[in-house]
């Protein structure tokens, strides 16, 4: 069984004195897929944000094993986070409107380990997502909410990732676009070996390529599912997603 | 009454000038423009660098203008560091408003002064080789006191633009002035990059402090005519627009000398200023502003 590559226990964390995660402790093993779900509110992004040191707990830890090794993330400077791999695709996409596709791209290769492979992993950008290739100096702004979601993967597959957090790829785009995302997203970790773990509201989709999920009711991990199959059954996941 | 050449030479020497003003906007245009860092000293800085420039020139014989490339750098650093004293007693705590104004005001008054303290109230000057000589194109005249700034002007702005769009840093101040947490996300910085900008914008004042002494006398206080001027040409080109900062600065220069040919000097700032509001009022973001949502 693969081990865990990213490990979260027991954290709290919030925005001054309001306290949005209680004690909530995940497990990401290496390779897999974990989708986090609950409905909006319930603290998916302040998770995200928590592992990425955006948001500083006030208890609990993050750990990640990176290179066959285990790094406490805890209290650590986003940047350094990045550098050591961790990347995320964050909600609503935050990309330069102003800049060009390549331009938005290329500075996804920020981190040290990532600028030494920019040509190559342009070029896998350009093949996950063929219609990126034909729009590079186009200016993101003005592209269409499916488009920008690709460029959003693709700056964050330039940062060169072991571990990726995606927060809610599937956020106002149409349903056909959102098979294709998750599809898409799916096919990266197969490839590429990565670990991801991604917050979702769209359970059906998401439990496609899922190996487990975990469900968030306010702030707190309110049920574990090992399996699509648990998940599926749960009386949570029945109540908040498919309205039985 | 109107004098094809007298036109002609009022609009290439407007265009000249209009250099003048671009290379000293074009420092505002990244501080203001692009990193929200309203640093109304600038105009004070640039007059700063001239003072420096002249009192290293005036007595060597040293060229002006490469004394500017020199003394950039520093400038650079200084302004580097002032932008972590700024961030850290005014961004970072969310007062940056009003008592960032503040700040710079005070800035300005501090440099002028000192610049009294130490020069003296009188005007400033540098003798240089080619200040009476001038290149003539037909009629129209180039005075190479107007020229070869403008060209230094020109060489600068096109580097920085180089640089802004073929740099790693470079791309990434221009990130950082659409939305400065994002680049969080990427793994960098944002108070770094904007204090390598900020340093750029202050070692762009002291370009254009090299440019200024080399087309006019300074004093301590020469920098007021272009607070006004300079503000101007950065809301007019649209907030954050560079190409737009030295387009807008060209149009002002050149409406600038054809009113004062035409009607007088006293005209010409109405006629400058009263475009600006007509241009805000058609286009509140400027010539070559986005509008944002
Ligand atoms: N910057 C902030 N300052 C204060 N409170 C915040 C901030 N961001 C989020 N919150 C609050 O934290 C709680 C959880 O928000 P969060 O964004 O983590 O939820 P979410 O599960 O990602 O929801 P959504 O699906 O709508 O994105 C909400 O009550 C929200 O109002
Ligand atoms: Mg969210």
């Amino acid at each position: 069984m693969a081990h865990d590559a990213l490990v979260v226990q027991g954290l709290d964390a919030g925005y001054g004195a309001v306290r949005v995660l209680h004690d909530v402790s995940l497990r990401v093993p290496e390779g897999q897929i974990v989708a986090l779900l609950g409905t909006n509110g319930n603290g998916k992004s302040t998770l995200m944000q928590s592992i990425l040191g955006l948001v500083k707990p006030t208890r609990g830890t993050v750990r990640a094993w990176l290179d066959g090794r285990e790094v406490d993330l805890t209290g650590r400077a986003p940047e350094e986070i990045v550098d050591l791999g961790v990347v995320l695709v964050p909600e609503g996409r935050r990309l330069f409107r102003d800049l060009t596709v390549e331009e938005n791209l290329v500075l996804g290769a920020w981190r040290a380990a990532a600028r030494r492979e920019i040509s190559h992993n342009l070029r896998l950008c350009f093949e996950t997502f063929p219609r990126l290739e034909e729009r590079r100096r186009q200016r993101v702004g003005s592209m269409s909410g499916g488009e920008q979601q690709m460029v959003a993967i693709g700056r964050a597959l330039m940062s060169v990732p072991r571990i990726l957090l995606v927060d809610e790829p599937s956020v106002g785009l149409a349903p056909i676009i959102v098979k294709q995302v998750i599809e898409t997203i799916g096919s990266l970790k197969a490839k590429l070996g990565l670990t991801v773990l991604m917050a979702e509201q769209n359970f059906t989709q998401a439990i496609r390529i899922a190996d487990r999920g975990s469900v968030l009711v306010h702030g707190s991990i309110a049920f574990e599912g090992e399996t699509a199959e648990s998940l599926r059954d749960n009386h949570l996941v029945r109540q908040f997603y498919l309205g039985t | 009454m109107l004098d094809p050449v007298l036109i002609a030479n009022a609009v290439v020497s407007g265009l000249l000038l209009g250099c003048l003003y671009a290379i000293a906007s074009m420092g505002l245009a990244v501080s203001f423009g692009m990193l929200d860092v309203v640093n109304i000293a600038h105009p004070a800085m640039m007059v700063l660098a001239s003072c420096v420039i002249a009192a290293l020139c005036a007595p060597t014989g040293f060229d002006p203008l490469l004394a500017a490339l020199l003394i950039a750098p520093v400038f650079g650093l200084l302004g580097a560091g002032l932008y972590r004293l700024y961030h850290l007693y005014f961004e970072r705590r969310g007062d940056e408003a009003m008592q960032g104004l503040a700040f710079f005001f005070g800035l300005m008054i501090v440099i002028e002064v000192s610049l009294v303290l130490v020069y003296g109230a009188d005007q400033r000057w540098v003798e240089t080789g080619y200040g009476g000589l001038s290149l003539g194109l037909g009629p129209v005249g180039l005075p190479l006191r107007m020229l070869l700034p403008a060209l230094m002007s020109l060489a600068c702005i096109a580097a920085l633009l180089l640089w802004l769009r073929r740099s790693f840093t470079g791309r990434a101040v221009a990130a950082v002035a659409q939305d400065r947490d994002a680049l969080r996300f990427l793994g960098a910085d944002p108070i770094r990059i904007k204090t390598v900008a900020f340093g750029l914008s202050v070692a762009l004042a002291a370009i254009a402090g090299g440019c200024l002494i080399v087309v006019q006398p300074v004093d301590a206080h020469s920098g007021h005519v272009f607070i006004g001027r300079v503000l101007a040409v950065v809301i007019l080109a649209g907030l954050g627009s560079l190409p737009g900062t030295l387009v807008a600065a060209l149009v002002f220069g050149v409406i600038e000398n054809v009113t004062a040919t035409l009607f007088g000097p006293a005209w010409s700032p109405a006629v400058a200023f009263s475009l600006l509001l007509a241009v805000l009022a058609l286009r509140p973001q400027g010539m070559f502003g986005r509008a944002h949502a």
